[in-house]
Protein backbone atom coordinates (compact mmCIF):
# COMPACT_ATOMS: atom_id res chain seq x y z
CA UNK A 1 0.00 0.00 0.00
CA UNK A 2 1.72 3.50 -1.31
CA UNK A 3 1.83 5.46 2.40
CA UNK A 4 0.75 8.46 -0.49
CA UNK A 5 -2.59 6.87 -0.73
CA UNK A 6 -3.07 6.48 3.30
CA UNK A 7 -1.65 10.06 3.58
CA UNK A 8 -4.15 11.57 0.84
CA UNK A 9 -7.37 9.27 1.10
CA UNK A 10 -7.51 7.66 4.10
CA UNK A 11 -5.79 9.79 6.67
CA UNK A 12 -8.16 12.98 6.03
CA UNK A 13 -11.44 10.82 6.84
CA UNK A 14 -9.48 8.93 9.95
CA UNK A 15 -12.51 10.23 11.61
CA UNK A 16 -14.94 8.36 10.09
CA UNK A 17 -13.05 5.16 10.31
CA UNK A 18 -12.84 6.15 14.14
CA UNK A 19 -16.07 6.82 14.91
CA UNK A 20 -17.25 3.60 13.19
CA UNK A 21 -14.74 0.91 14.72
CA UNK A 22 -15.48 2.30 18.11
CA UNK A 23 -18.57 1.45 17.76
CA UNK A 24 -18.02 -2.40 16.82
CA UNK A 25 -15.00 -3.28 19.31
CA UNK A 26 -14.82 -2.98 22.84
CA UNK A 27 -11.10 -2.67 23.61
CA UNK A 28 -8.01 -0.66 22.72
CA UNK A 29 -6.03 -3.12 20.96
CA UNK A 30 -9.77 -4.72 18.77
CA UNK A 31 -10.01 -0.89 17.85
CA UNK A 32 -6.50 -0.45 16.66
CA UNK A 33 -7.07 -4.02 14.83
CA UNK A 34 -10.52 -2.76 12.73
CA UNK A 35 -8.64 0.69 12.00
CA UNK A 36 -6.00 -1.40 10.20
CA UNK A 37 -8.37 -3.88 8.55
CA UNK A 38 -10.82 -1.27 7.12
CA UNK A 39 -7.35 1.37 5.78
CA UNK A 40 -6.48 -1.74 3.95
CA UNK A 41 -9.76 -2.84 2.56
CA UNK A 42 -10.41 0.59 1.41
CA UNK A 43 -6.62 0.46 -0.37
CA UNK A 44 -7.50 -2.89 -1.66
CA UNK A 45 -11.23 -1.41 -2.94
CA UNK A 46 -9.70 1.16 -4.22
CA UNK A 47 -9.83 0.38 -8.28
CA UNK A 48 -13.51 -0.64 -7.94
CA UNK A 49 -14.41 2.84 -6.54
CA UNK A 50 -16.24 4.29 -9.62
CA UNK A 51 -17.05 7.66 -8.67
CA UNK A 52 -20.89 7.30 -9.20
CA UNK A 53 -20.95 8.01 -5.13
CA UNK A 54 -18.44 10.37 -2.92
CA UNK A 55 -15.32 8.97 -1.39
CA UNK A 56 -16.81 9.56 2.46
CA UNK A 57 -20.04 7.40 0.96
CA UNK A 58 -17.16 4.88 -0.27
CA UNK A 59 -15.34 4.96 3.28
CA UNK A 60 -18.72 4.62 5.39
CA UNK A 61 -19.52 1.69 3.40
CA UNK A 62 -16.42 -0.40 3.40
CA UNK A 63 -15.92 0.71 7.44
CA UNK A 64 -19.25 -1.11 8.28
CA UNK A 65 -19.21 -3.71 5.98
CA UNK A 66 -15.60 -4.46 7.04
CA UNK A 67 -16.52 -4.67 11.03
CA UNK A 68 -19.61 -6.28 10.11
CA UNK A 69 -17.79 -8.99 8.99
CA UNK A 70 -14.47 -9.11 10.75
CA UNK A 71 -13.65 -12.23 12.50
CA UNK A 72 -11.54 -11.75 15.27
CA UNK A 73 -9.35 -14.96 16.85
CA UNK A 74 -9.44 -15.28 20.56
CA UNK A 75 -6.70 -15.67 22.18
CA UNK A 76 -7.60 -18.78 23.41
CA UNK A 77 -7.60 -19.28 19.25
CA UNK A 78 -11.46 -19.60 19.10
CA UNK A 79 -12.19 -17.22 15.99
CA UNK A 80 -15.63 -14.90 16.93
CA UNK A 81 -17.48 -11.78 15.97
CA UNK A 82 -15.80 -9.52 18.52
CA UNK A 83 -18.78 -7.97 18.42
CA UNK A 84 -20.79 -10.72 19.75
CA UNK A 85 -22.65 -9.11 23.13
CA UNK A 86 -19.77 -8.84 25.93
CA UNK A 87 -20.74 -8.17 29.74
CA UNK A 88 -21.96 -4.56 30.32
CA UNK A 89 -18.93 -4.24 32.85
CA UNK A 90 -16.63 -4.93 29.68
CA UNK A 91 -18.54 -2.11 27.52
CA UNK A 92 -19.15 0.15 30.79
CA UNK A 93 -14.83 0.35 31.04
CA UNK A 94 -14.33 2.25 27.66
CA UNK A 95 -12.49 5.12 27.79
CA UNK A 96 -11.53 5.90 24.08
CA UNK A 97 -12.52 8.85 23.73
CA UNK A 98 -11.72 12.59 26.22
CA UNK A 99 -15.09 13.49 26.23
CA UNK A 100 -17.62 11.34 28.76
CA UNK A 101 -20.85 12.02 27.00
CA UNK A 102 -19.49 10.54 24.08
CA UNK A 103 -18.29 7.25 25.99
CA UNK A 104 -21.53 7.40 27.70
CA UNK A 105 -22.83 7.29 24.35
CA UNK A 106 -20.94 4.90 22.95
CA UNK A 107 -21.59 2.52 25.42
CA UNK A 108 -25.10 3.07 25.14
CA UNK A 109 -24.82 2.48 21.29
CA UNK A 110 -22.85 -1.22 21.48
CA UNK A 111 -25.99 -2.44 23.25
CA UNK A 112 -28.03 -2.27 20.17
CA UNK A 113 -27.85 -4.77 17.48
CA UNK A 114 -25.01 -4.39 14.59
CA UNK A 115 -27.66 -3.02 12.06
CA UNK A 116 -29.06 -0.53 14.56
CA UNK A 117 -25.08 0.82 15.27
CA UNK A 118 -24.91 1.57 11.83
CA UNK A 119 -28.09 3.38 11.30
CA UNK A 120 -27.81 5.43 14.28
CA UNK A 121 -23.92 6.25 13.61
CA UNK A 122 -24.49 7.34 10.27
CA UNK A 123 -27.80 9.43 11.42
CA UNK A 124 -25.21 11.01 14.18
CA UNK A 125 -22.95 11.33 11.10
CA UNK A 126 -26.22 13.95 9.50
CA UNK A 127 -26.84 11.87 6.71
CA UNK A 128 -30.10 12.40 5.17
CA UNK A 129 -32.40 9.15 4.89
CA UNK A 130 -31.78 8.76 1.65
CA UNK A 131 -27.78 8.71 2.10
CA UNK A 132 -28.39 6.01 5.40
CA UNK A 133 -30.67 4.08 2.69
CA UNK A 134 -28.32 4.03 -0.23
CA UNK A 135 -25.06 2.84 2.08
CA UNK A 136 -26.90 0.48 3.72
CA UNK A 137 -28.87 -0.91 0.70
CA UNK A 138 -32.46 -0.54 2.37
CA UNK A 139 -35.44 1.47 2.28
CA UNK A 140 -35.09 5.21 3.27
CA UNK A 141 -38.91 5.42 4.43
CA UNK A 142 -37.97 2.76 6.83
CA UNK A 143 -35.23 4.28 7.80
CA UNK A 144 -36.97 7.51 10.29
CA UNK A 145 -39.12 4.71 11.98
CA UNK A 146 -36.07 2.82 12.78
CA UNK A 147 -33.88 5.66 14.08
CA UNK A 148 -36.91 6.55 16.15
CA UNK A 149 -37.10 3.36 17.91
CA UNK A 150 -33.09 3.57 18.18
CA UNK A 151 -33.04 6.89 19.82
CA UNK A 152 -35.84 5.95 22.29
CA UNK A 153 -33.78 3.03 23.29
CA UNK A 154 -30.21 5.02 24.00
CA UNK A 155 -32.20 7.43 25.88
CA UNK A 156 -33.57 4.25 28.00
CA UNK A 157 -30.19 3.10 28.57
CA UNK A 158 -28.51 6.63 28.90
CA UNK A 159 -31.47 7.55 31.51
CA UNK A 160 -31.29 4.22 33.34
CA UNK A 161 -27.12 4.65 33.88
CA UNK A 162 -28.07 8.50 35.46
CA UNK B 1 -30.47 12.62 30.64
CA UNK B 2 -30.88 16.16 29.92
CA UNK B 3 -28.99 16.28 26.33
CA UNK B 4 -30.17 14.67 23.45
CA UNK B 5 -27.69 12.00 21.49
CA UNK B 6 -27.66 14.67 18.59
CA UNK B 7 -26.21 17.13 21.23
CA UNK B 8 -23.80 14.91 22.89
CA UNK B 9 -22.51 13.74 19.74
CA UNK B 10 -21.97 16.98 18.17
CA UNK B 11 -20.42 18.63 21.63
CA UNK B 12 -18.26 15.56 21.47
CA UNK B 13 -16.96 15.74 18.17
CA UNK B 14 -16.43 19.23 17.84
CA UNK B 15 -13.87 19.04 15.78
CA UNK B 16 -13.07 15.64 14.19
CA UNK B 17 -9.14 16.76 13.98
CA UNK B 18 -9.09 15.89 17.55
CA UNK B 19 -9.90 12.54 16.85
CA UNK B 20 -5.82 10.31 16.97
CA UNK B 21 -5.78 7.60 14.40
CA UNK B 22 -4.23 4.80 15.85
CA UNK B 23 -0.56 4.05 14.39
CA UNK B 24 -0.38 1.89 11.35
CA UNK B 25 1.69 -0.75 11.20
CA UNK B 26 3.31 -2.33 8.11
CA UNK B 27 0.02 -2.07 6.64
CA UNK B 28 0.49 -2.93 3.13
CA UNK B 29 1.61 -6.36 4.08
CA UNK B 30 -1.03 -6.47 6.73
CA UNK B 31 -2.91 -9.61 6.48
CA UNK B 32 -6.90 -9.76 6.37
CA UNK B 33 -9.06 -10.54 8.91
CA UNK B 34 -12.16 -10.31 6.84
CA UNK B 35 -14.44 -13.39 6.77
CA UNK B 36 -14.51 -13.41 3.21
CA UNK B 37 -10.90 -12.57 2.92
CA UNK B 38 -10.45 -15.54 5.42
CA UNK B 39 -12.67 -18.26 2.85
CA UNK B 40 -11.11 -17.35 -0.59
CA UNK B 41 -7.63 -17.48 1.83
CA UNK B 42 -8.58 -20.95 2.29
CA UNK B 43 -9.72 -22.03 -1.01
CA UNK B 44 -6.33 -20.73 -2.78
CA UNK B 45 -4.52 -22.61 -0.24
CA UNK B 46 -6.97 -25.99 -0.77
CA UNK B 47 -5.66 -25.69 -3.76
CA UNK B 48 -2.32 -25.67 -3.41
CA UNK B 49 -2.43 -28.38 -0.92
CA UNK B 50 -4.70 -30.46 -2.94
CA UNK B 51 -2.08 -30.67 -6.07
CA UNK B 52 1.09 -31.37 -3.34
CA UNK B 53 -1.26 -33.63 -1.38
CA UNK B 54 -2.26 -35.77 -4.25
CA UNK B 55 1.22 -35.89 -5.57
CA UNK B 56 2.70 -36.66 -3.07
CA UNK B 57 -0.09 -39.89 -2.30
CA UNK B 58 0.56 -41.08 -5.91
CA UNK B 59 4.93 -41.21 -5.01
CA UNK B 60 3.77 -42.74 -1.50
CA UNK B 61 1.28 -45.43 -2.84
CA UNK B 62 3.55 -46.23 -5.93
CA UNK B 63 6.81 -47.07 -3.20
CA UNK B 64 4.50 -48.97 -0.75
CA UNK B 65 3.32 -50.98 -4.28
CA UNK B 66 0.03 -49.40 -4.70
CA UNK B 67 0.44 -47.15 -8.03
CA UNK B 68 -2.96 -47.79 -8.91
CA UNK B 69 -4.57 -46.25 -5.65
CA UNK B 70 -2.25 -43.33 -5.84
CA UNK B 71 -3.61 -42.44 -9.06
CA UNK B 72 -7.16 -43.54 -7.78
CA UNK B 73 -6.94 -40.64 -4.99
CA UNK B 74 -5.65 -37.86 -7.52
CA UNK B 75 -8.05 -38.43 -9.50
CA UNK B 76 -10.52 -38.27 -7.25
CA UNK B 77 -9.16 -34.98 -5.86
CA UNK B 78 -8.93 -33.37 -8.81
CA UNK B 79 -12.64 -31.96 -9.00
CA UNK B 80 -12.18 -30.53 -5.78
CA UNK B 81 -9.20 -28.20 -7.09
CA UNK B 82 -12.12 -27.42 -10.17
CA UNK B 83 -14.44 -26.45 -7.31
CA UNK B 84 -12.24 -24.70 -5.42
CA UNK B 85 -10.73 -22.58 -8.50
CA UNK B 86 -14.72 -22.33 -9.75
CA UNK B 87 -15.18 -20.71 -6.44
CA UNK B 88 -12.50 -18.66 -6.21
CA UNK B 89 -14.08 -16.62 -9.64
CA UNK B 90 -16.96 -16.51 -8.36
CA UNK B 91 -15.95 -14.13 -5.44
CA UNK B 92 -15.84 -11.39 -7.79
CA UNK B 93 -19.21 -10.08 -6.62
CA UNK B 94 -18.16 -9.82 -3.21
CA UNK B 95 -16.92 -6.02 -3.21
CA UNK B 96 -16.83 -4.53 0.21
CA UNK B 97 -18.00 -1.14 -1.26
CA UNK B 98 -21.63 -2.25 -1.70
CA UNK B 99 -24.44 -1.12 -0.13
CA UNK B 100 -24.19 -3.43 3.29
CA UNK B 101 -27.31 -5.31 2.53
CA UNK B 102 -25.90 -6.45 -1.03
CA UNK B 103 -22.46 -7.56 0.07
CA UNK B 104 -23.46 -9.00 3.17
CA UNK B 105 -26.62 -11.05 0.50
CA UNK B 106 -23.93 -11.42 -2.16
CA UNK B 107 -21.38 -12.88 0.30
CA UNK B 108 -24.03 -15.47 1.96
CA UNK B 109 -25.48 -16.42 -1.52
CA UNK B 110 -21.65 -17.36 -2.58
CA UNK B 111 -21.16 -18.86 0.45
CA UNK B 112 -24.36 -20.99 0.39
CA UNK B 113 -22.72 -21.74 -3.27
CA UNK B 114 -19.70 -22.95 -2.22
CA UNK B 115 -20.65 -25.22 0.50
CA UNK B 116 -23.24 -26.87 -1.63
CA UNK B 117 -20.37 -27.59 -3.89
CA UNK B 118 -18.36 -28.67 -1.70
CA UNK B 119 -20.30 -30.47 0.13
CA UNK B 120 -22.12 -32.47 -3.13
CA UNK B 121 -19.16 -33.91 -4.02
CA UNK B 122 -17.59 -34.70 -0.90
CA UNK B 123 -21.03 -36.83 -0.79
CA UNK B 124 -19.63 -38.69 -3.75
CA UNK B 125 -15.65 -38.61 -2.78
CA UNK B 126 -15.74 -40.07 1.01
CA UNK B 127 -17.38 -42.90 -0.38
CA UNK B 128 -15.36 -43.31 -3.49
CA UNK B 129 -12.38 -43.11 -1.43
CA UNK B 130 -13.48 -45.60 1.37
CA UNK B 131 -14.04 -48.36 -1.78
CA UNK B 132 -10.96 -47.69 -3.00
CA UNK B 133 -9.02 -48.08 0.04
CA UNK B 134 -11.59 -51.01 0.71
CA UNK B 135 -10.08 -52.66 -2.64
CA UNK B 136 -6.89 -51.90 -2.14
CA UNK B 137 -6.88 -53.63 0.93
CA UNK B 138 -8.72 -56.80 0.23
CA UNK B 139 -6.36 -56.65 -3.09
CA UNK B 140 -2.96 -57.01 -1.11
CA UNK B 141 -0.88 -59.29 0.41
CA UNK B 142 -1.90 -58.42 4.12
CA UNK B 143 -5.71 -57.92 2.98
CA UNK B 144 -5.04 -62.06 1.60
CA UNK B 145 -4.33 -63.03 5.14
CA UNK B 146 -6.71 -61.73 6.95
CA UNK B 147 -9.58 -62.89 4.30
CA UNK B 148 -7.94 -66.46 4.68
CA UNK B 149 -7.77 -66.14 8.81
CA UNK B 150 -11.40 -65.06 8.64
CA UNK B 151 -12.34 -67.81 6.23
CA UNK B 152 -10.61 -69.81 8.52
CA UNK B 153 -12.47 -68.72 11.82
CA UNK B 154 -15.77 -68.53 10.51
CA UNK B 155 -15.75 -70.73 7.39
CA UNK B 156 -18.50 -70.11 4.78
CA UNK B 157 -19.75 -71.14 1.65
CA UNK B 158 -21.34 -68.20 0.58
CA UNK B 159 -18.86 -65.89 -0.89
CA UNK B 160 -18.82 -62.39 -2.73
CA UNK B 161 -16.65 -61.00 -5.02
CA UNK B 162 -14.04 -62.71 -3.41
CA UNK B 163 -15.56 -61.94 0.05
CA UNK B 164 -17.02 -63.87 2.69
CA UNK B 165 -20.74 -62.62 2.76
CA UNK B 166 -20.49 -61.27 6.76
CA UNK B 167 -17.21 -59.09 5.58
CA UNK B 168 -18.98 -58.35 1.99
CA UNK B 169 -22.01 -57.22 4.42
CA UNK B 170 -20.44 -55.64 7.24
CA UNK B 171 -18.45 -53.46 4.31
CA UNK B 172 -21.16 -52.55 2.30
CA UNK B 173 -23.22 -51.14 6.07
CA UNK B 174 -19.98 -48.93 6.18
CA UNK B 175 -20.23 -47.46 3.06
CA UNK B 176 -23.68 -46.57 3.09
CA UNK B 177 -23.07 -44.87 6.39
CA UNK B 178 -20.20 -43.36 4.84
CA UNK B 179 -22.67 -42.04 1.78
CA UNK B 180 -25.15 -40.97 4.59
CA UNK B 181 -22.54 -39.07 6.95
CA UNK B 182 -20.35 -37.86 4.44
CA UNK B 183 -22.09 -34.68 4.05
CA UNK B 184 -23.00 -33.73 7.59
CA UNK B 185 -19.22 -34.55 8.53
CA UNK B 186 -18.53 -31.73 5.75
CA UNK B 187 -20.64 -29.47 7.57
CA UNK B 188 -19.65 -30.43 11.01
CA UNK B 189 -16.26 -29.69 10.08
CA UNK B 190 -16.91 -26.36 8.67
CA UNK B 191 -19.39 -25.37 11.77
CA UNK B 192 -16.95 -26.14 14.26
CA UNK B 193 -14.48 -23.20 12.66
CA UNK B 194 -17.15 -20.82 11.30
CA UNK B 195 -20.30 -21.58 12.83
CA UNK B 196 -21.00 -18.60 14.37
CA UNK B 197 -19.56 -16.33 12.20
CA UNK B 198 -22.33 -17.97 9.89
CA UNK B 199 -25.06 -17.60 12.76
CA UNK B 200 -23.89 -14.24 12.87
CA UNK B 201 -23.98 -13.55 8.95
CA UNK B 202 -27.58 -14.95 9.55
CA UNK B 203 -28.68 -12.77 11.96
CA UNK B 204 -27.71 -9.77 10.13
CA UNK B 205 -29.20 -10.75 6.83
CA UNK B 206 -32.16 -11.20 9.03
CA UNK B 207 -32.31 -7.54 10.51
CA UNK B 208 -31.12 -5.94 7.44
CA UNK B 209 -34.19 -7.68 5.71
CA UNK B 210 -36.30 -6.10 8.49
CA UNK B 211 -34.93 -2.91 8.05
CA UNK B 212 -35.97 -3.19 4.38
CA UNK B 213 -39.63 -4.36 4.57
CA UNK B 214 -40.61 -2.74 8.01
CA UNK B 215 -42.40 0.44 8.20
Amino acid sequence: MGSDFYQLSILPYAGIIIKICRAYTNTQEDFEDYYQEVCLQIWRSKDNFNQQSQWTTWIYRISLNVCLTYMKRRKTGDKAFVSDSLPDDVIDDSKAFANDDINELYSAIKHLTETNRAVILLYLEEKTYEEIAEIMGTNANNIGVRIARIKERLSKFISEKD
Amino acid sequence: MTKSIETMWKEGFVSESQLTAPKVNDLYNRKSQNIVDKLLNMFAINIKMLIVGSLLMFVAMSLIGAPFFGLYVCILLLPLIVIAKKELKRSVDISKGQSSYDYLINFDNWLKHSIEAYSGYYRVFYPLFFLGMITQGVTSKAGGKIIALLMEKFPTDVVILGLPYYLFMALTCIIFIVIKYADALYRLDLNIVYGRQFKKLDELIKDMKALRRTA
